[in-house]
């Protein structure tokens, strides 16, 4: 367990594998946070639903969006990775089963998809928050407007931090990101219907 | 049995593993004292290296299941040396 342990640390230190976890964690939970706001902007604009309602409707979605990013990045890095090994297999003229090459690849999968999964999970679970405090301190109206302002505040950590690791203006790139959200809600409202 | 006390192997490598993990993890098996891994060739997926290894009784068995968990493949055993000392290769006319 221990080594176990080790192995796992040794693995989230190689650059390669947080890098390809950065991108799956940031890319689905961009999907997850947009997706939220907009189901919560056009629940909240349809009328007829309590908060509760709100809630079992994204976390229906929330399912579905973390099952996606989790099996399609399971499949895809082991279809990549396998490829990668069959390479250096071809190269080395033996196989690699068994090694601690091909059992790295192994974990290194596992997290990727871990990550991927996670993104959209926070993503679309975090701006319907306020609406556990519906009826109690907040009303829908403002529910909706802290979920899309969290689902906003969100995205802007995505923006700031991807700015922040390639030395951009972090707060630049976090508001680049930001302004989505509102654009998604605007666009929401704005909708005939 | 002679102990075996100095090993110079010829092997490929996959890129991924570092060369670095690569020399302690043959340097930390039992009976080596230490191990020299020179870079001879490298390309897109895999390293040709020339590694020597020194101690007072080398497990050739265990060194080269090392190198086989660490994901490389020996293509020669290019000096082999055993005893109660290390003797040098002895120059020859034809070198």
């Amino acid at each position: 367990m221990t080594s176990r342990l080790a192995f796992l640390r040794e693995l989230l230190r190689d650059e390669e594998v947080r890098s390809i976890s950065r991108r799956y964690f940031i890319s689905n939970g961009f999907d997850g946070t947009l997706t939220s706001i907009g189901i919560i902007v056009g629940s909240f604009l349809g009328g007829n639903q309590t908060g509760m309602e709100i809630i079992r409707v994204v976390a229906g979605g929330t399912v579905g969006l973390a099952a996606s990013g989790v099996w399609s990045v399971w499949e895809i890095e082991r279809a990549e990775k396998l490829a990668e090994l069959q390479r250096v297999e071809d190269r080395l003229l033996i196989g690699l089963e068994g090694t601690e090459l091909h059992e790295r690849k192994s974990d290194a999968r596992k997290v990727n998809a871990v990550m991927s999964g996670l993104g959209p999970t926070l993503g679309m679970l975090l701006p319907i928050v306020p609406y556990f405090f519906v009826g109690a301190v907040l009303s829908l109206l403002w529910a909706t407007v802290l979920g899309v302002l969290i689902g906003v505040g969100l995205l802007f950590v995505f923006g700031a931090y991807m700015g922040n690791i390639s030395d951009q203006n972090w707060v630049i790139a976090g508001l680049r990101t930001g302004l989505v959200g509102l654009v998604v809600g605007g666009i929401n409202i704005v909708l005939p219907g | 049995m002679s102990a075996l006390r100095r090993l110079v192997l010829d092997l490929l490598k996959p890129n991924e593993v570092e060369t670095v993990q690569f020399a302690r993890r043959l340097a930390d098996i039992e009976g080596v004292d230490g191990a020299n891994v020179s870079l001879l060739e490298s390309d897109k997926d895999v390293q040709n290296l020339k590694i020597t290894i020194e101690g007072e009784s080398i497990d050739d068995e265990a060194v080269a299941t090392e190198v086989e968990a660490l994901g490389g493949t020996i293509h020669s055993v290019d000096e082999v040396v055993c005893g109660d000392r290390l003797v040098e290769e002895s120059p020859t006319h034809q070198d």
